[in-house]
């Protein structure tokens, strides 16, 4: 019966197939049926969709069709996460190198505003080799100090490519070419809306929230201004912001001078703030009110004064949800932030509206990347800071 | 040394703690039992301010203790709970050293303290100090809870079901290293229950409380031979009411002439304990020896029972 028993379930586990390995291969293969790249005549042109072979020398499409394979292979049956994530991290390379190298291999010699850029197949098969890694480092259980290498291992990797040059003839790299300077100006710009508004509101919601923790009757109508400010539509707000700033703008000396205008920075630095206080007043009074009921009450019966049972007990104790709280925020304004562009604030936006007003493909994914990219690396540190926050409290 | 003078306090119009008067001798354990809402904890709370009383006063060695800051009056005074309320990102050590650093001592007698309480509380320093509450066990959580509350060395220690939170093994144990500790240590200890065997068992004087009112306040045998009224009858509960007793007596005290078979006795257990070993050996009699181990006599069945009925 045992051994029957056994020897049944011994098969069955070598010849389970990985169901989620399933869906991988599903989009891997898939992609091979879409087009891989696309050459237009000029950057506002429409374009031909050129599949992986017609678009890559025979030993390139050879290449990544090996690579593809044998990343198949492993996420449908292999179960040991350190070989998912090899062939998965493979994979990406192979993808990333090959939009660089169909790039050199279109760009045609006659015709300098040809552009070439990645088309629907690239992408689904970079969607399927980045599940396969994401779900191998998952498997994996990587520790935050782990996940942070993981990240800055991966920027640097993408640095790399940019300054390698490989992806020089791509659509998007000849967007960034174009504008440099001013792509690093919004970059600064874009950051300093998301950062900035959000240092504004730890430094206001901390202090707010601390007091709705303390005093009750301030809680409740604090929490729901703040939930109906969240409500409105991020243009809505900026549209509100106007006409208030501008009057300070006009009839307050000096306000002026140090940049408030109904329009730009100003109004859309002040949204972002207010769309940034409420995650961190609600997650402060949260927080403080998730310390446990006897740790303060031995606080208080220990002789903790007020001010030391909030800085050495309170609030240590509530700092992982705190930091959550910075990092709803924080991942919340970096998107937003390209809203801002709309009003004259700047950021990554310029480019996205930019590109719409165009109907340039490539200036529009300009804007768009880059906010994606810095929330992701944004969300993966703030998540690992949080980790090493909690330890030691359970 | 503490006085408790027309002590109330109204919550909502109702008299949690009701006009309450009481004195504790110092160096002694006094026990208030009653049931939940009796009014106990607040009463309490109220010696160290973390209530604050509706009327009435708290002397402490004759100062009356709303004339005092109230964080300073806590720091001078030990508070243990149920539940320990340890602070679970500070190490053992950091913990039990709460008021000494408080009271800003220096470094050296912090640590040396810390070392002392950890010893005489059977907490190995060099395994435990460093280590954060959440990995220990309930009944060693428990005793850093008490031995922080004595760290500053308080005249008077407070506790609110310091037990409440260990099963009954552990329990027991606790209480008896507690009394070993406060008859060392001499602290006053003001100590908070439902159970009237913990009562009974550690309480030089107890205290009933119910809906508020200081019921009875006496020594813990007067309490079992006296009840003032139904209520501390019902709270000792009729059948055990013999036993308790003899939970207070030793051994000793019933001591014969003469000698018995089997295995002895030791006169400081309790008369409930003699009672116990007799009863489980089918023995009428057993030898007893004191701590030395030299025979002192025996003690028997009768001389047993004639300590459970209640005195005339």
């Amino acid at each position: 019966m045992t051994t029957l028993a056994d020897a049944g379930t011994g098969r069955a586990a070598t010849s389970r197939i990985d169901r989620f390995g399933v869906v991988i291969a599903i989009f891997l293969i898939g992609a091979l049926a879409l087009p891989f790249a696309t050459l237009r005549a000029t950057r506002i042109a429409s374009g031909t969709g050129l599949r992986l072979f017609e678009a890559l020398p025979v030993t390139v499409t050879a290449t990544v069709l090996v690579v593809l394979a044998a990343a198949i292979g492993v996420a449908l049956s292999s179960r040991r996460p350190a070989v998912r994530l090899a062939l998965g991290a493979l994979a990406l390379a192979a993808l990333a190198l090959a939009a660089g190298a169909a790039g050199a291999h279109l760009m045609p010699d006659d015709n300098p505003y040809a552009r070439i850029a990645p088309a629907s197949g690239f992408w689904v098969a970079l969607f399927g080799a980045s599940m396969l890694v994401t779900d191998a480092s998952v498997r994996l259980k990587l520790g935050p100090a782990g996940r942070i290498v993981a990240l800055a291992v991966t920027a640097a990797l993408i640095a790399g490519l940019f300054a390698s040059g490989a992806w020089s003839h791509l659509s998007i790299v000849a967007e960034y070419r174009n504008r440099a300077d001013v792509f690093w100006r919004e970059a600064i710009n874009h950051v300093i809306l998301a950062a900035g508004s959000l240092a504004a509101a730890i430094a206001i919601g901390l202090p707010l929230g601390i007091l709705a923790y303390e005093v009750r009757a301030v809680r409740d109508p604090l929490i729901n201004v703040l939930n109906i400010v969240q409500t409105i539509p991020s243009m809505a707000l900026f549209g509100i912001l106007i006409a208030p700033l501008g009057w300070i703008a006009m009839n307050v000396p000096g306000a002026h001078a140090i940049g408030i205008r109904g329009i730009g920075m100003a109004p859309a630095f002040l949204a972002l703030f207010l769309y940034s206080l409420l995650p961190m007043v609600a997650n402060t009074v949260v927080g403080l009110n998730g310390v446990s009921r006897a740790v303060v009450d031995a606080a208080r019966g220990m002789g903790l004064t007020g001010r030391q049972r909030l800085f050495q007990v309170e609030m240590p104790l509530a700092l992982p949800v705190l930091l959550t709280g910075i990092r709803i925020a924080l991942v919340q304004n970096i998107g937003l932030a390209t809203v801002a562009a709309l009003i004259g604030g700047g950021g990554f936006g310029v480019f996205l509206f930019q590109g719409l007003g165009q109907t340039a493909t490539d200036l529009i994914l300009l804007g768009a990347l880059p906010p994606v990219a810095l929330a992701f690396a944004a969300a993966v540190v703030l998540d690992a800071v949080i980790e090493i926050s909690g330890r030691g409290k359970a | 040394m503490i006085e408790l003078s027309h002590l109330t306090k109204v919550y909502n119009d109702t008299a949690v703690v009701n006009d309450v008067n009481m004195e504790i001798e110092a160096g002694t354990i006094t026990v208030i039992v009653g049931t939940s809402g009796s009014g106990k904890s607040t009463l309490l709370r109220m010696v160290n301010r973390l209530v604050e009383p509706t009327e009435g006063r708290v002397f402490l060695e004759g100062s009356d203790v709303s004339t005092m800051p109230p964080h300073e009056l806590r720091r001078s005074i030990g508070y243990a709970i149920q539940n320990h309320g340890l602070f679970p990102h500070w190490t053992v050590a950091r913990n039990i050293a709460t008021v000494p650093m408080l009271l800003g001592w220096d470094r050296r007698k912090v640590d040396a303290r810390v070392e002392e309480l950890m010893e005489l509380f059977q907490l190995d320093h060099g395994q435990f100090a460093n280590r954060y509450p959440h990995e220990l066990s309930g009944g060693q959580q428990q005793r850093v809870g008490v031995a922080r509350a004595m760290a500053a060395k308080p005249a008077l220690l407070l506790m609110d079901e310091p037990f409440g939170a260990l099963d009954p093994i552990i329990r027991s144990k606790a209480q008896t290293d507690l009394k070993a500790i406060q008859r060392r240590t001499g602290t006053t200890i003001l100590l908070v229950t439902h159970d009237m065997g913990e009562a009974v068992h550690l309480g030089d004087r107890i205290a009933v409380m119910d809906g508020g009112l200081l019921k009875q306040y006496a020594p813990a045998a007067d309490i079992l031979a006296r009840p003032a009224d139904a209520f501390v009858d019902d709270l000792i509960g009729s059948a055990d009411r013999p036993f308790r007793y003899l939970t207070l007596g030793k051994v000793r005290a019933a001591v014969e002439p003469g000698d018995a078979e089997g295995a002895p006795l030791a006169a400081d257990a309790s008369l409930y304990e003699g009672l116990g070993e007799l009863l489980w050996s089918g023995r009428d009699a057993a030898p007893v020896i004191d701590a030395a181990g030299a025979p002192v006599g025996r003690i028997s069945l009768q001389g047993i029972a004639g300590r459970a009925a209640r005195p005339k």
